[in-house]
């Protein structure tokens, strides 16, 4: 079942003339003609979730937007910064105008009159593409009922934090604020503000075409609809793929991107991005939705999966998840700016033989001190999945810092005389 | 903006049932029940919270996640837990998370001892680290400012400074700078932090990370006393602490009074203690004895001063200033009236209203607050620069406009600093403050706008705007307006055009009124006291006498012989300097109360008696908006100095009047007893906060009746520019002795500066900084040009400094600029 990549690689859908002749901007002409409550209901039933990665009901979130005549935002977000995720940019070079009919819907739905595309800088042909494909559908009249501009981000995975988004998208420093309050009442320059996904978005004009109830059928009863998988790593075909949500998610690895090369198997897999607590081969058979994902102890995310073979030692995981989220920490909160710094240091020093195992204690305590304690989620981000590598794989990583150390104290020489604890040193 | 009314809710912490201000956060709330929540980042006086150290996080009952108390409103009926187990646990992270990278370089640090980072890390802190990673390192230290020194590695990133120069001061210059573990608070380019108000972050920054230049390494915690007074170096009167080690005052702090300051300092205010124990200060009494001033006896002094004016008496002229009390204020003037004879004394450098105009101005029906100002629906700054005149008003007035949505319209013949925040800028000549009353008055009233505002050049669709303004944005309108509004000849039609406008805004009411910034420190506290021709105690009737002009002038053609200055220097600070040398070098005597000997005192004085510095003064002060507030010496007084009080009473007995002062209280006692709405004040009342004598029932006895608008003259158009310019002049905040004697703020001493349009400044053939001559009839300053966007073609504005009074009349006058 085929929705949002439908004929993709079609040539020249990304002119309004291909995408009309498919039935496109059909779905906007019928949702204008509704009342927006109606266009919300429609919404609403089907069940749709946030694609971006907290899988939140786009139709409630829509809902929270307050009636009246006010300026009233719509931020599409195409910050697409979460290492393994790339199915956004595939649906905006390819299919831009399925993207700006989704933004036209919801707004007439939630009654914004400005809409933007907050899309990261190194995205920058992308966002060429859109600027043209905005300007056909201006041309064509379509979008007379909200402002759409394209903005391009300045290259920093926070600002797909959705209130970082709104502060680098207002000029200033991409740091996330304090919620509440929420977008949806104080968003954008203070106004409400609804914030979605590319793919979310992109969605909204076929839950308009087949009716929402239509829509719901798909997936299972709490994940409903397709969804665009990344899948990334040791597969042989990696690459996005359209699912419809709940199928095996052994069907994704191993049917659709092919499994890890002749004589591997798959050692762990992220389910939804880097910032997914990890999975281990044993959960390949579960459905692949959010609430399976979740009752795993991980989450669908933004739906990328990342497979890891059993040639890569944990620890290498361990020191890239670290690495990224250390350098990508905004640092406005304590607990994410100096607990990623913190262990990023130890996973080196694990990894270079300067540890031994009850390192393992510390860094895991310190990513309980991380979660759930800070302004945003970039901080979990990092603290879950390495407390995940942690609980499935502790072992491993004993012994992997007990090898690096006999690695490392062989290099001394017998010569040289051995360092002696001293009370004054203790 | 009406003050929002407070309810009590009810709510639960640690088992305890606690009343608390509804949405007030949890942090607030919980210390109605005697519990505290460590914080770091939060800090109410700089707006909304952040929620960034994450030190406050709390247990909520039925919310899953921890909440940091800091964001969390109270609500009815609401359960919180700041003891268990989770919680302390998450407390015991932040603290470690904030000291992995900190140096605990407690022993060396100054803000050991009374740093909140070391206090919170004994409360709520694990004991322990288990962090053995190298720890993140700057340079350090580094000079953030002259005034302010910067460790990054004590930083822990609470974001207070970036916020309260973005937010409070609005100054924009501090920001945070790179990312993540990375990150540093710092500049753009790293050019130094220097701004009026930079200084308070320094009492912000809750850890040692921020330290101010002058007190580094100059005491520990434990070797300091506080002691609470008031800065009296400018009308502000900022209730302040004076940190004190062995009888030397170390370090000015905010001691935070919302009806006054609300816990912010500018950098004079923090600094200029320096001037406490300057070199330069004057500690003997100084007689002069062939040509140059000498140290005598405080015997020979007194008896000299006595005798000279007693040689002149009937002939003896008077003028206090600058941080005067009210109790010397009213001593000089029973030495002058009853002593001496003489009716000849002011307060204020150039004439003002009637007794009865200024009277009606003073009503306290018509006085606002302080709190006013941030409340109003509308405040207009009228003839003056807050900034300048009276700095802690501008933080007001910002925050008024930030948080309360108030209007803010500026009308002044200079470009103020608050332009970019006003609804409504207008512009009129410099001088022609009553014209353009006359025409708001019109515009108010539906008359005739055209004409004034022309005679007031200026723009009648923006007076029409601003009147527009003030009558829709709300009942609550403050008008905040400068002594030199009613100053000059034409005071009097200026301050009745005020009183029009006052009366067709309907001022009369609580949450409105005038707030006027006198000229001088104590000015309107001075006025009260009876420091003024023609007005005795309490604004009572007095034998009219000459006002600061006039004692010039009779000074320099000898009807009088004598003059007494209590804390001023008028050739340093009033118009008309040349005058001023004139009359001070024609005079018999010039005996002077000083702290420094500024240039006319150096030339002129033939008695100096040494003053008190405000560290060492007891008495009483009265802020612009009616607060007697009350001085306490947090020092004693240096070499030879006495209280200026008892040497006011020993040359009034040596002059043959007696005043039974045993103590500075009983001076403060015989002025509550003489002014009549002072009646019934007393020390004890004024002890912490002062007291707003207008909202006493005492204040009766001023009550003056409502003003009726009254048919105004027809204002004189300021005079046309015709290729010279009109001159405006002010006072910078940086023009002050105490600026100059201080070794911190030298840097910042003002210079004589006229500020051109890039019009006037291109046909002129001049760019900044060029050193001009700017002249008028033959007398002339030198100065360095400032080239300004906004000044309006056609004006050039004098900074008064160095001199540069010379040029300044209280009249509005033309002056040619050349090249020097």
């Amino acid at each position: 079942m085929k929705l949002l990549f439908d004929r993709v690689d079609e040539p020249g859908l990304n002119t309004i003339d291909v995408y009309r002749a498919r039935g496109g901007y059909e779905p906007l002409r019928r949702a204008l003609a509704m009342r927006p409550d109606e266009v919300v209901a429609q919404i609403d039933a089907s069940g749709l979730r946030g694609r971006g990665g907290a899988g939140f009901q786009m139709g409630k979130k829509a809902a929270f937007i307050p009636k009246g005549d006010m300026d009233k935002f719509l931020v599409c977000n195409a910050d697409e910064s979460e290492p393994g995720t790339f199915k956004d940019r595939e649906l905006m070079q390819k299919n831009p105008h399925q993207l700006i009919e989704g933004i036209a819907i919801a707004a007439h739905a939630t009654g914004c009159n400005r809409a933007f595309i907050y899309i990261r800088g190194e995205y920058d042909y992308v966002a060429d593409i859109l600027d043209g494909s905005v300007a056909e559908a201006r041309a064509a009249g379509l979008l007379n009922h909200v402002d759409l501009v394209v903005h391009r981000g300045a290259g920093a995975y926070i600002c797909g934090e959705e209130t970082a988004l709104l502060d680098s998208l207002e000029g200033k420093r991409g740091n996330p604020r304090l919620k509440p309050p929420f977008p949806a009442n104080q968003g954008l320059y203070q106004g409400p503000t609804l914030i979605n996904n590319v793919e979310t978005l992109s969605t909204v004009p076929h839950v308009i075409r087949m009716g929402g109830a239509e829509y719901a059928k798909l997936g299972t009863e709490t994940s409903t609809g397709t969804k665009i998988v990344s899948v990334s790593g040791h597969v042989r075909r990696p690459g996005n793929y359209e699912i419809e949500l709940g199928i095996p998610s052994r069907e994704i690895v191993y049917g659709l991107a092919g499994g890890p090369a002749e004589g591997r198997r798959v050692k762990l897999w992220f389910p939804g991005g880097s910032s997914a607590p990890v999975l281990t081969e044993e959960h390949l058979d579960l459905p692949y939705d959010f609430d399976s994902m979740a009752k795993a102890g991980s989450m669908l995310g933004s739906g990328s999966i990342i497979v890891i073979d059993d040639t890569v030692p944990v620890i290498d995981v361990a020191k890239w998840v670290a690495k990224f989220y250390t350098h990508e920490s905004c640092g406005k909160c304590t607990p994410c700016r100096e607990g990623t710094r913190w262990t990023l240091a130890m996973v080196e020093r694990m990894d270079r033989g300067e540890a031994t195992p009850m390192d393992i204690e510390i860094m895991a305590g310190v990513q309980d001190q991380i979660i759930g304690h800070c302004l945003c989620v970039l901080g979990d981000s990092m603290a879950m999945p390495i407390a995940s590598l942690v609980k499935h794989f502790r072992e491993e990583i004993e012994a992997h810092i007990e090898a690096a150390r006999a690695r490392r104290e062989g290099i001394v020489s017998p010569d040289s005389p051995r360092e002696q604890p001293t009370e004054a040193t203790v | 903006m009406p003050r929002p009314e407070v309810r009590m809710v009810t709510l639960t912490i640690d088992g305890r049932e606690v009343e608390a201000p509804e949405n007030s956060m949890l942090v607030d709330g919980a210390k109605h029940g005697d519990v505290e929540i460590p914080v770091f980042c939060y800090e109410p006086k700089l707006g909304p919270p952040v929620g960034a150290c994450r030190m406050c996080l709390v247990e909520v009952e039925g919310i899953p996640k921890l909440q940091t108390a800091c964001s969390t409103p109270v609500k009815d009926g609401m359960v919180v837990h700041t003891q268990t187990e989770r919680v302390r646990k998450a407390q015991e992270a932040v603290v470690e998370f904030l000291l992995i990278n900190h140096p605990l370089d407690c022993p060396v640090c100054d803000k050991g001892g009374e740093c909140p980072l070391q206090d919170i890390s004994y409360g709520w802190g694990g004991g322990t680290s288990r962090f053995i990673e190298p720890k993140r390192h700057f340079r350090k230290p580094l000079a953030l400012s002259p005034l302010v020194a910067i460790d990054r590695e004590r930083c822990i990133l609470c974001y207070r400074c970036v916020r309260y120069s973005q937010e409070i001061a609005e100054d924009y210059q501090l920001v945070l700078l790179e990312r993540g573990a990375h990150s540093y608070v710092g500049t753009f380019d790293s050019t130094p932090y220097v701004a009026p108000f930079a200084g308070n972050i320094i009492e912000l920054c809750p850890v040692g990370a921020l330290t101010s230049r002058a007190y580094r390494f100059r005491a520990r915690p434990w070797d300091i006393e506080a002691a609470g007074s008031i800065c009296t170096l400018c009308p502000a009167q900022c209730n302040i602490s004076f940190t004190v080690r062995d009888d030397r005052v170390l370090r000015v702090m905010a001691r935070d009074n919302p009806d006054v300051d609300d816990g912010w300092l500018c950098d004079k205010g923090r600094f200029a203690y320096q001037a406490v124990h300057a070199d330069e200060r004057v500690v003997e009494p100084m007689v002069r004895e062939g040509g140059t001033l000498r140290p005598v006896s405080w015997e020979r002094a007194l008896d000299e001063a006595a005798a000279a004016l007693s040689r002149a008496r009937g002939r003896v002229g008077a003028l206090a200033g600058d941080g005067a009390t009210n109790e010397e204020g009213y001593l000089l003037g029973r030495l002058l009236r009853e002593a001496l004879d003489c009716n000849d004394l002011d307060s204020r450098v150039a004439r003002g209203p009637s007794r009865e105009t200024a009277r009606a101005l003073s009503a306290p029906a018509l006085g606002a607050t302080v709190p006013d100002v941030e409340f109003a629906h509308a405040v207009l700054v009228l003839d003056c620069e807050p900034m300048d005149d009276m700095p802690i008003l501008d933080l007001r007035i910002r925050k008024g406009v930030r948080r309360h949505g108030m209007r803010l319209v500026v009308a002044t013949s200079r470009p103020s600093s608050l332009d970019p925040n006003a609804a409504v800028s207008v512009r009129f000549a410099p001088g022609a403050g009553e014209a353009f009353l006359a025409a708001l008055d019109a515009a108010l009233a539906g008359g005739d706008v055209d004409s004034a505002a022309g005679a007031a050049g200026a723009d009648p669709a923006a007076v029409r705007e601003l009147a527009r303004l003030l009558r829709e944005a709300g009942d609550d309108v403050v008008v905040v307006w400068g002594e030199r509004l009613t100053g000059g000849p034409r005071g009097e039609q200026a301050a009745r055009a005020l009183l029009n406008v006052c009366a067709r805004l309907n001022l009369r009411r609580d949450g409105a009124g005038l707030l006027e910034i006198p000229s001088s420190a104590n000015g309107r506290g001075l006025r009260e006291a009876g420091v003024l021709p023609g007005a005795g105690p309490g604004w009572s009737e007095a034998a009219d006498g000459r006002d600061a002009a006039g004692i010039a002038r009779a000074l320099a053609g000898g009807e009088l012989g004598a003059l007494y200055l209590l804390r001023t220097d008028p050739v340093r600070t009033h118009p008309d300097r040349t005058v001023w040398s004139a009359a001070l070098a024609r005079a018999n005597a010039v005996i002077a109360h000083a702290s420094v000997l500024t240039e006319g005192l150096l030339e002129h004085a033939t008695v100096v008696f040494p003053a008190e510095s405000y560290a060492e003064k007891e008495g009483t002060v009265t802020h612009p908006d009616g607060r007697v507030q009350r001085l306490r010496p947090a020092i004693g007084r240096p070499g030879g100095v006495r209280a200026e009080w008892q040497v006011l009473a020993d040359v009034a007995r040596r002059a043959g009047l007696e005043i039974a002062l045993p103590t500075g209280a009983a001076a403060t006692k015989l002025l509550f007893e003489a002014v009549p709405f002072y009646a019934g004040l007393s020390l004890v009342d004024l002890a912490a906060d002062g007291v707003r004598w207008p909202e006493r029932d005492a204040a009766s006895a001023l009550d003056a009746p409502a003003w009726e608008p009254v048919e105004l003259e027809r204002p004189p158009a300021a005079p046309s520019p015709n290729g010279a310019l009109r001159l405006g002049t002010f006072r910078p905040i940086w023009a002050a002795p105490e600026v100059e004697v201080s070794p911190a703020l030298r840097f910042l001493s003002a210079r004589a500066r006229v500020e051109l349009s890039p019009g006037d400044a291109r046909r002129l053939g001049l760019a900044s900084g060029a050193r001009v001559h700017v002249s008028h009839d033959g007398t002339g300053v030198a100065a360095e040009v400032v080239v300004r966007s906004d000044v309006p073609a056609g004006s050039a504005f004098l900074h008064e400094a160095q001199g540069a009074n010379a040029l300044s009349s209280g009249e509005p006058r033309l002056v040619e600029v050349r090249p020097a």
